[in-house]
């Protein structure tokens, strides 16, 4: 067993590593406080290969697999957990969705304007009565000719607004359910009928956009279906099983940032004539911190390698989601703890990261979902079936 | 226009500890990175090579691990890229560096423009592009903070006194860089891919370059090391940050440092 990172993987760490400090950084407080998308950031992300990290170069990719993309994850979610989402959505799960179920053409015609960074990609799935329960979707996908027309709504979708490509699911038959009567199609956002309705007023992660997207009479073409005609939900699903791994990623990213800069401050800060890190209460924190981050880093890492050595991931998908997700949050609530009144002030990066955190106990499935794929995998063997 | 990139590799600072008290430096964190001034130098032949188009050439004299920072170099845009080892290079000190050097650029065919960094992050000599400009009579520009390329030359803006000179050099010629003066490009994801998976670092020896040991014999001896003295402590402005800052420009422009 050998774990340590080739060294491709190594070098290409620093180099997201110091983009990230010189180029988020400096924004990642400004669009967090005025609630925009930072453009500029993706803008250069694009020019260095980081809006297709995972797929091959022939589609317009970097060539660095779920280990590279990872990577990426945890370097930008240390700096700018905003910056990690709008990245993270385009590329796990909306372009992964091509990537996995699209033709070659589509490919050509989609994946390499998304990995290139040329358009920025959404992944249209949640609706208002379909959340969690994924499959009650109540948009309609009806044939007319050469064409589907597309009649609905998607709710809290990451990048719904400056997206130009998204993948969406709609119902084509109800009479056959999630598995025959659900298709994913590929759609172009300047169709005629797609329009964006509200933007949610977020916590946080407020340097990323969470758009209502809306479909009135949308006419997509025959050759945009993605994947098989009725096999949409288990499209989304392969696409959702692999961005759990990168969510993940990007949580440990946040978690880690939590420890560095405990450390930093426990070091430097002193109270009853020493620092304050000497302080069994405060080390004993950042010791347990220590000990979840490693953990989480072996589960992110050996589940990339699983996904890029194409073995069964699903369980181990879904503790990266929702263990780092968690770690994350106990992390950056003792961060808060460890930095007293400063880590409860809005000037501070503590509190940015305090409510960034939450999300990833909730977008891209529920922690609780986590909790059903994770059980349903572990007694499936044993014939019992875990209702959702 | 044929440019050569000298890269030299060395530990990485953010990894040392040094005790003044003990005399002594800890290495934390054994990492080895692309000298900051090679960085820079990589830059400024990379600009030419955007501008007017270039074929740029790594070159590094080091050991095995050097591999990694010549494939920084093809990371960052370099067409290709050689590694000088051997272990009787393993002493050579400034002058030999140079001479071991100066055969690979011949053997290579020679070059239009070498470009070094001013001086290394480790032993700090800054003498490499002096001392290889003399053995491939080239003419030589150093601490330069702009270069642009013309017909036949070059012309770079260097370090003059108080201020800046603008010189032209004919070609061949080598330059060192001021590494503040060039900050270095990220590598593209696809090129640092790439430079491990597909593309290659040709390494010569001594052989390869036809050098024998007397060639290889250094001038310097080595006696042993000691720690430097501490530098003295200039004057210090302290009080809050917007009263300090004030106080340091006051200070600064009393003493003609600004203007």
């Amino acid at each position: 067993m050998d774990f340590s990172f080739p060294k491709e993987y190594q070098l290409f760490r620093r180099m997201v590593r110091d983009f990230a400090e010189n180029e988020v950084k400096p924004l990642a407080k400004a669009v967090d406080r005025e609630h925009r998308v930072p453009f500029e950031t993706v803008k250069k992300a694009a020019a260095l290969g980081l809006m297709g990290v995972p797929f091959p170069q022939k589609y317009g990719g970097m060539g660095g697999g779920e280990m590279g993309y990872c990577i990426m994850m945890e370097e930008l979610g240390r700096i700018c957990t905003s910056t990690a989402t709008v990245i993270g959505a385009h590329t796990g799960i909306a372009a992964m969705s091509i990537y996995l179920d699209g033709t070659e053409e589509q490919k050509q015609k989609f994946l390499v304007p998304l990995a290139s960074g040329r358009l920025i990609g959404a992944f249209g799935l949640t609706e208002a009565q379909a959340g969690s329960d994924a499959a009650a979707i109540k948009t309609t996908a009806v044939r007319d000719g050469n064409h589907f027309v597309l009649n609905g709504a998607k709710v809290f979708i990451t990048n719904g607004d400056i997206a130009g490509i998204m993948t969406a699911m709609a119902v084509t038959d109800p009479s056959l359910g999630a598995y025959g009567g659900i298709t994913a199609f590929i759609v172009e956002t300047d169709t005629p009928g797609f329009s964006i309705g509200s933007l949610e007023n977020k916590m946080g992660i407020r340097g990323s956009s969470t758009a209502e997207c809306v479909f009135q009479d949308v006419r997509v073409p025959k050759e945009n279906v993605l994947g098989q005609f009725g096999a949409g939900f288990l499209t989304f699903m392969k696409s959702l099983d692999i961005g759990r791994a990168s969510l993940g990623a990007a949580c440990l990213g946040g978690a880690q940032a939590a420890m560095e800069g405990c450390m930093e401050w426990t070091m430097a800060r002193e109270q009853f004539g020493v620092p304050v890190a000497t302080k069994q209460s405060v080390y004993f924190m950042i010791a347990d911190m220590a000990a979840e981050i490693e953990a989480l880093r072996s589960i992110i890492y050996r589940t990339a390698w699983l996904i890029d050595t194409h073995q069964p991931h699903i369980k181990e998908a879904a503790i990266c989601k929702l263990y780092g997700s968690e770690v994350a949050s106990r992390c950056i609530h003792k961060a808060v703890q460890i930095h007293g009144a400063l880590g409860y002030s809005r000037d501070y990066w503590v509190e940015r990261a305090y409510r960034d955190a939450r999300i990833a106990e909730i977008f891209e499935g529920t922690n609780e979902i986590q909790r059903i794929v994770l059980a349903s995998n572990l007694f499936r063997p044993y014939g019992l079936r875990i209702p959702s | 226009m044929k440019i050569i990139v000298l890269i030299k590799q060395v530990l990485d600072p953010a990894g040392i500890l040094i005790r003044r008290d003990k005399e002594k430096m800890f290495i934390n964190r054994e990492e080895y990175i692309v000298g900051p001034d090679s960085k820079a130098a990589l830059e400024a032949a990379l600009q030419l090579k955007d501008a007017g188009g270039a074929e740029v050439i790594a070159l590094s004299l080091g050991k095995p691990r050097a591999d990694d920072a010549l494939r920084e170099a093809l990371a960052m845009g370099c067409d290709a890229a050689y590694l000088l080892n051997d272990e009787a290079f393993a002493a050579a000190d400034v002058p030999v560096t140079a001479t071991v050097l100066a055969a690979a650029i011949q053997k290579l065919g020679g070059a239009d423009l070498v470009v070094a960094g001013r001086e290394s992050g480790d032993t700090g000599a800054g003498q490499i592009g002096s001392r290889l400009a003399e053995a491939l009579s080239y003419a030589q520009v150093t601490d330069i903070h702009a270069l642009t390329g013309v017909p036949g030359a070059i012309q770079a803006t260097r370090r003059w006194g108080g201020g800046y000179a603008a010189v032209q050099a004919l070609l061949p010629a080598v330059v060192t860089v001021a590494p503040e003066a060039f900050p270095a490009r990220y590598a593209h994801g696809a090129r640092i891919m790439n430079a491990y998976r597909e593309w290659q670092v040709t390494t010569w020896n001594a052989s390869d370059l036809g050098l024998n040991d007397a060639a290889l014999k250094p001038l310097l001896v080595f006696r042993g090391e000691s720690f430097p003295q501490p530098l003295p402590v200039g004057e210090q402005v302290k009080g809050a940050p917007a009263s300090a800052a004030h106080e340091l420009i006051t200070a600064l422009k009393l003493q003609k440092a600004i203007g």
